[in-house]
This record gives C-alpha cells, sequence and structure tokens, in this order.
C-alpha cells in the first residue's frame, strides 16, 4: 500500500463512519421509545428507580430501605403514619386506649382482609411477634421488639411465649404491655418489624421460626398493604398492583408500582430525563451542583433523619485498640467531604444521632486533629502508620459511596501513612459480609426508623441485631435503660449525652455526615410531602388528573 | 544408505536457498514496511507506551487529590484537566495506560503462548489425542467467565497477576482452534512429509516446522485479542474485580468519565481518545502484519 492508497482508506472510512454516525442520529429522532413515565401519569402508576434488588420481603428478615420501600406498598400494621408529619394515625387497628401509666395498650382492630379473604385477627398478630422474637429466626431486629413486657427474656430462652406482654383478648382486640411508658411506642409500630405476617401462609411453607422457609416469594406471598404482588422480575422490575381488599382501597388512587433495581445512580439520572420513571433514589455526586444551581422543578433535597458512617469490625486487630480507631475517626476531614465530593448540602457529623432529632442536639465531642491522631497510632505501636496491616473499607457498589471511600482512603494515607484496599459488593452479597463480620471497615448508612434519638443510639447496643462491630459496653446498654425510665425530658437527655460520649471515646464506627434526600421526583406527583423519615405511605400518592 | 539421505538434505536445503535468494522473514519485513499506516501504527503505539512508562516522572501523581479543587477544565495547571477528587488526569491517563496496556499485553502473550502449543499438539498429533484434547475446550468453553473469575478470587485473594491470568486462560481457547485448523491443513504438506521422513522428533516438527508456518493468522489473531483484553479488564475493574482505586486503567477511566459526560466532558474524551487512538494503532498494525507475513502470498 502506498501513501496515496492510505490516504484513500482513511478518508474513506472516516466519511462513511460520519455519514453512518448522521444518520443513526436523523433516524433516532423518528419513533421515539414510548414514555413509560407519561403513561404512568395517565395510568395512575407509579414508576420508582429503587437502588438494589430487594433481599426479601420477609418483614422480620429485612433490614434495608431498599426493602422497606416495597413493604411499603404490601404490608400495614397496627397504626400507619400521616404523609406529611409522621405522626401515627389509624391502620389495621381503627382506634386504641391506653391505660393511665402509658405501659398498656388496647387495640381495636377493624375488619379488615388479608389478599387472599382471610380476616386479619389479633392472633395472627401476637404469632407475628412470636415470630420477630423467636431465637431461631435471626431477626435482626428483634431488639425492637423488646419494648414489650418479657420481649427480651424470651429471645433469650427465660420464659414461655405467654408471658410475653402480647395478648389477643379476642379476635379483634389485641393488647400490648410494655416496660415503660414510652412517648413515641405508636410510632414505633408502624415499622416493619412490629408488622403482621400470614400465619398460615408461612406455617404452609416451612417453620414460623425458620429463616430458610420460602413464605414470602411472587407466588406464595400474603399481605395486607394497599398493593398486592404483579411480578417480581429479579433484577429486572418488582411490580405491585392495587389490592382491592385493601380495607381503605377508596383512597388508593394508584393503580400499580413498579420497583425498578438499577443499582447505578447514573442510569436512574438518566431513566428519568428518559422519561421512564417517576423517582429516582438519589441523585449521582457530578450532577448535584447542576441541578441545584438551575433550581430543577423535580429535585427533591430535604433533611434526612440518617447516619452516614463506617461501622469497625472491632473483633479483627488492630481495631480491637480504641486508640487505632480514634486515631482513623480523628483524621478524617468531614468538612472537606461534605462540601467537595457528597456536594448535597449534607452536613458533616462528630456522632451518630442527628441534630435536632426530636429535640435532641448531640455535642460536638471532638474534632479533626491529625496530630492526636498520629500520636494515638504511634501509642497503638504503628508510629507514622509502619507496619499496619492490609485492610479494606467494604461498601455496596455504587458511585457516590466509592468516591467517599476513596477521599478517605487518601486521607489515611496522607495523614496517618496508612494504606487501605478498596472494595465493593454486591448489595446482597454485602448485607451478607456486614452480617457476618466478614470485613475490616464496612460503610454503613442508617436511617431512622422512628423520629427519637434512640432508632440511632439504640443501633451500638450490645443486644442490637444491627450492630455488626462486635464493640458492645454493659455501661452504654445501661444508660440506655435509665434514659428509657427517665422521667423528665432534660434527664432523658443527658443519659443519651453520656451514651454518646462513651460512643466517642470507644470508637465502634466512624461517623462521617448526617444523610440529606436528594433525588428527582416527577412534580406530576401529588401526595408525597419531604419528611426526615423519607417515608411516603403509597395510599396518598395519586397522579394530578 | 545414510551417507546417501545426507547428501540429499543437504541438497534440498541448497535448493531451497537459491531458490528463495531471501529469506521469509526479511521479505516480510519488507513488505509491512512499505505498508505506511502499519507502520505508523507500530510506531504510534511504541510513543504511547513510551509515554505512558516515562509518565511516573511527570510531576502530577495519579492518587494527589484536591478536594477543594474538584473537576476543572483543562488549564496550563492541570492540561487534561482534573476528576471529581481534583486528580490531575493526564497523570491519571499515563498510569491508566500502563495498566491497560500492560495488562493487553501480558494477557494476549499468556493466551498466545498457550494457545499456539495446544492447538498445534491438538492438531498434528491428531486422533484420539485431539478428540480429548479438543473436548477439554469445549468444556472450558462452557464455564461462564465472570463466575470463573469469582472463583479465582475466592481462593487467591485480589491482585494484578490474576487478572492476567483469569483473561489469558479464557482467551487462549480460540486461539488454540484457529491453530488447531490452521495445524489440519498444513500437516499434510510435502514439508512435514519430509521432515517426517528424514526421522525429525515430533517436538522438532511441531516448533522448527509448523508453528512458523501457523504464524501468520496467529499474530493477526493476537493483535485483535488484544483490544478485547482491553475491554475485559474494563469489565472486570467495572465490577470491583479488577484493579482497585486509587490505582486505575483506561476502562476504569473511561466508567467514571462516562457517569459525568454532560457535566465534565473532558473526563470522558481524553481517555476515551487514547484508548481509541491504542485500538486504532493495534488494527493498522495487525492488518499490515497479516498481509506481510501471508507466506501463500504471492511475491512482490
Amino acid at each position: 500500500m502506498n501513501l496515496k492508497e492510505t490516504l484513500k482508506v482513511l478518508l474513506g472510512g472516516s466519511l462513511f463512519f460520519a455519514v453512518s454516525i448522521l444518520l443513526l442520529y436523523v433516524l433516532s429522532g423518528f419513533g421515539d421509545r414510548p414514555r413509560l413515565a407519561d403513561d404512568g401519569a395517565k395510568r395512575q402508576i407509579l414508576h420508582i428507580a429503587n437502588g438494589s434488588e430487594p433481599s426479601g420481603i420477609d418483614t422480620h428478615l429485612t433490614t434495608g430501605v431498599t426493602e422497606h420501600a416495597i413493604q411499603m406498598a404490601l404490608t400495614e400494621g397496627l397504626v400507619s403514619e400521616d404523609p406529611v408529619n409522621l405522626d401515627p394515625v389509624p391502620g389495621i387497628a381503627h382506634s386504641w386506649d391506653t391505660s393511665e401509666d402509658g405501659t398498656v395498650y388496647t387495640f381495636h382492630l377493624r375488619d379488615a382482609l388479608w389478599s387472599n379473604g382471610d380476616p386479619i385477627t389479633a392472633q395472627d398478630f401476637v404469632l407475628s411477634f412470636k415470630r420477630a422474637l423467636s431465637p431461631k429466626l435471626g431477626n435482626e431486629y428483634t431488639y425492637m421488639l423488646y419494648y414489650l413486657v418479657n420481649g427480651e427474656a424470651f429471645f433469650k430462652g427465660e420464659v414461655e411465649f405467654n408471658e410475653v406482654g402480647a395478648k389477643a383478648l379476642d379476635d379483634k382486640t389485641l393488647q400490648l404491655t410494655i416496660n415503660e411508658p414510652t412517648p413515641f411506642f405508636l410510632s414505633l409500630l408502624n415499622h416493619h418489624s412490629w408488622y403482621p405476617v400470614h400465619v398460615a401462609t408461612v406455617l404452609e411453607n416451612g417453620d414460623l421460626d425458620s429463616r430458610s422457609n420460602k413464605w414470602a416469594r411472587e407466588d406464595t406471598f400474603v399481605g395486607n398493604g394497599p398493593f398486592v404482588i404483579d411480578e417480581w422480575k429479579v433484577n429486572n422490575v418488582f411490580s405491585v398492583r392495587k389490592n382491592p381488599l385493601y380495607w381503605d382501597a377508596d383512597r388508593v388512587k394508584l393503580q400499580g408500582i413498579r420497583f425498578y433495581p438499577l443499582e447505578s445512580l447514573d442510569t436512574e439520572e438518566r431513566a428519568f430525563r428518559a422519561g421512564q420513571v417517576h423517582k429516582t433514589d438519589k441523585l449521582p455526586l457530578p450532577k448535584i451542583p447542576f441541578y441545584i444551581e438551575r433550581n430543577d422543578p423535580n429535585l427533591l433535597l430535604a433533611p434526612y433523619l440518617g447516619s452516614y458512617h463506617y461501622s469497625i469490625n472491632t473483633t479483627r486487630p488492630p481495631f480491637n485498640d480504641k486508640r487505632v480507631r480514634q486515631a482513623l475517626s480523628l483524621s478524617i476531614d468531614r468538612e472537606s467531604i461534605v462540601k467537595n465530593v457528597s456536594r448535597a448540602g449534607e452536613q458533616a457529623a462528630y456522632s451518630i444521632v442527628p441534630p435536632d432529632c426530636a429535640g435532641y442536639t448531640p455535642r460536638q465531642l471532638f474534632e479533626k486533629d491529625i496530630v492526636k491522631a498520629q500520636r494515638l497510632l504511634a501509642e497503638a505501636g504503628f508510629p507514622g502508620g509502619e507496619g499496619f496491616p492490609e485492610f479494606n473499607i467494604l461498601y455496596n457498589t455504587l458511585e457516590s459511596h466509592k468516591s467517599i471511600a476513596e477521599a478517605i482512603q487518601q486521607m489515611w494515607r496522607k495523614n496517618l501513612g496508612i494504606d487501605v484496599g478498596l472494595e465493593n459488593q454486591e448489595w446482597k452479597v454485602y448485607l451478607t459480609s456486614k452480617m457476618n463480620m466478614d470485613y475490616d471497615i464496612a460503610r454503613y448508612g442508617w436511617i431512622g426508623d422512628y423520629v427519637d434519638p434512640t432508632t440511632f443510639l439504640g443501633l451500638y447496643t450490645s443486644y442490637s441485631g444491627n450492630n455488626n462491630s462486635g464493640w458492645g459496653s454493659q455501661e452504654y446498654d445501661d444508660l440506655l435503660a435509665k434514659a428509657a425510665k427517665a422521667k423528665s425530658l432534660e434527664e432523658r437527655m443527658e443519659y443519651f449525652h453520656q451514651a454518646e460520649k462513651i460512643l466517642a471515646d470507644e470508637s465502634p464506627f466512624i461517623p462521617i455526615y448526617y444523610y440529606m434526600s436528594s433525588y428527582l421526583l416527577d412534580s406530576r406527583i401529588k401526595g408525597w410531602y419531604p419528611n426526615l423519615l423519607d417515608h411516603h405511605p403509597y395510599k396518598y400518592v395519586y397522579f394530578e388528573e | 544408505m545414510s551417507e546417501a539421505a545426507n547428501n540429499q538434505k543437504n541438497e534440498v536445503i541448497d535448493l531451497a536457498h537459491v531458490e528463495k535468494g531471501s529469506s521469509l522473514w526479511s521479505d516480510s519485513w519488507r513488505r509491512l514496511s512499505k505498508n505506511h499506516l502499519a507502520v505508523g501504527g507500530g510506531f504510534l503505539l511504541l510513543a504511547i507506551a513510551i509515554v505512558c512508562v516515562l509518565g511516573i516522572w511527570i510531576g502530577q501523581s495519579h492518587e494527589e487529590q484536591n478536594l477543594s479543587l474538584g473537576p476543572t477544565a483543562p488549564s496550563s495547571d492541570h492540561w487534561l484537566g482534573t476528576d471529581m477528587l481534583g486528580r490531575d488526569m493526564l497523570a491519571r491517563i499515563l498510569f491508566g495506560g500502563r495498566i491497560s496496556l500492560l495488562v493487553g499485553l501480558v494477557a494476549t502473550f499468556v493466551s498466545l503462548v498457550i494457545g499456539v502449543i495446544y492447538g498445534t499438539v491438538s492438531g498434528y498429533i491428531g486422533g484420539k489425542v485431539d478428540s480429548v484434547m479438543m473436548r477439554i475446550v469445549d468444556i472450558l468453553y462452557t464455564i461462564p467467565f465472570i463466575i470463573f473469575v469469582i472463583l479465582l478470587m475466592v481462593f487467591f485473594g485480589r491482585n494484578l497477576v490474576l487478572i492476567f491470568v483469569a483473561i489469558g486462560a479464557v482467551e487462549w481457547l480460540t486461539m488454540a482452534r484457529i491453530v488447531r485448523g490452521q495445524v489440519l491443513s498444513i500437516k499434510n504438506e510435502e514439508f512435514i512429509e519430509a521432515a517426517q521422513a528424514l526421522g525429525l522428533s515430533r517436538m522438532r516438527i511441531i516448533f522448527r516446522h509448523i508453528i512458523p508456518n501457523v504464524i501468520g493468522p496467529v499474530i493477526v489473531y493476537a493483535t485483535l485479542t488484544v483490544p478485547s483484553v482491553m475491554l475485559l479488564e474494563a469489565v472486570l475493574s467495572f465490577l470491583g474485580l479488577g484493579v482497585q482505586a486509587p490505582a486505575t486503567s483506561w476502562g476504569a477511566l473511561i466508567k467514571e468519565g462516562a457517569d459525568a459526560m454532560e457535566e465534565y466532558p473532558w473526563m470522558l474524551l481524553f481517555p476515551g481518545g487514547a484508548l481509541a487512538i491504542t485500538l486504532f494503532c493495534l488494527n493498522f498494525l495487525g492488518d499490515g502484519l497479516r498481509d506481510a507475513l501471508d507466506v501463500r502470498r504471492s511475491k512482490d
């Protein structure tokens, strides 16, 4: 081939390339893809990009926000919540009485039905609580039911279930007896660990307290919520349709909801712009400033009651030394992370409870102090990071977690001379690794289950199934128990402050920031009110005609 | 008798020498050097490799973050801009290039060595051995690549060498099949029969007479393997099985850039351009080599 021929080939090639691109571009203009969002708005079908594939829908075995978004559609507890201020409103119970001392609640159940037509009875709830508390099931949220008299004792096998404070007085009357008067008890009942399960279905598929029971599948699941399962295609879509047997079906305007596990914030954002979904999980980090700047009507930015932190596996050396844990925590520049990496207006966190949580604001117990961090590390036997063993930060696959982990990786390297690797796992695998404590340091996002500091402080009690740090302290547990018995609000807060002092000193986790909700929401959606827990009961959600 | 055979052999070699006048390799080289596209591609490839390797000594570091700077467009400080965490893109592209080129070349080399030897032995020996060896290849083909890599990771932990092994171990299968086909077509040619008649050992026939004759298609296939291997590495990195931060590769950089391509186009444009140019060069070079090494092509 000579030079002339070569040039000819090159020129011809690029010309062909350009023409075909142009042709593709022109052709793609015709025949637009149908916009699911427009179709959904017309037919009252909500399309939600829901982060990851749900690990399951068994209400006693899940812990994630992803799963909760689906469970809210399928199941309802004794009480439900107001879509604006999250106050408890009647759910399956149409009314309730409280004893004078505030420890006995009597619920009067309405004539509601399960999705297979069976009536919902008080016994269903009692057996569901028994299931939730049974030690064999391995429910991570068992401690949520410790408020019941003898709940903890039953879990530990010290008493029989008939001594637990949950009794069915008759088919439609349920009596719950709790240890201490608990102002937020009714809100607690709206958490999925207090949801009922259809006992007959569970028993058909195995033991009531067997973790491997496969009753919560597409074709077997029976719920009592405003929606029923339509179709569950793994890694594709989880689709629900309106439940005609739901007691409040007249109020439900949506005909169905589709949850898509997209696993990528960018895919979600593009799907939103292409009119394929109505709501995304979270806006990708690079895009946040641009959306804020142009005041996008679809952007929803709101404080979100949650703590983004790194849980430390305190059973593995060298993390069993609290000086190492403190050093890691002290050497992170949180202000820089929220300002330059996460960028949605999050607040840097130095404790686990977000500020102004039901009137409680934690004190800042430490600040970034690299000199002290280096000294502590040296005292622990790793001067300048020398000889520090290899370890990894574990996070579930998501670009934003990666960016934050990379920033922290660099801070530790620069400030402490420690090299850390990054390891990402798919959501279900990540949850399993975390639960089995098969990690060194794991990214942990903890969203409040109800608006009270105990939803955060309870996480690191030694009896919490969601505490995957291996750390526990009797003193800390006692302080929370004392807070529960406190006579005044001030006394209660003071116990919380003391408890947080222990957390700051022991550092079983590294707080990073307090969440902000930052996602895209189709502006045609009504009945979706920004709130602290980012809970949006679907029965109030609709599209404007 | 043996005396006569020796004489004959010398004669054959002499005749061949006279007929050719120049060796196979120098012929090929002559043909290649006339192909400007291929030569240009080769030089550019070499230049890219040198720049990537020398890149370590260029002031900026690929992992030095400047969080408050954030993503900035190309400027005199950062010629190709910076990424989300304020890292210099030029330094990252050069570093990524080293990983990508290394993976591309080493993994291809691994697959080349295994594939050529396996395919030649299988094709040349034939019969039952051939059947068994090819059925093994069929079985290996059925193993899903990603699951295979995850298995390897579970047993050996995660590191760069593993990527080479994993990719090489998968890519050699196709190579083995191609080579076996080539060998089948030439093993009954007269020069092989001659070598057999002369009593050469199997090993010697395979390495001295067969492999040099199948090298043409092999080299072409190898140059096509390099780009596909580089893409595989990108897939693995994306899944979290490949190189880990702060190390990076072109595949990983392109993934990051694609996420932010509307806001910060330079994050996609430059690593994408680097990969595209490299792949073009490899294809031109491969194309040229095929023409140059084709022994059956009539001589110019």
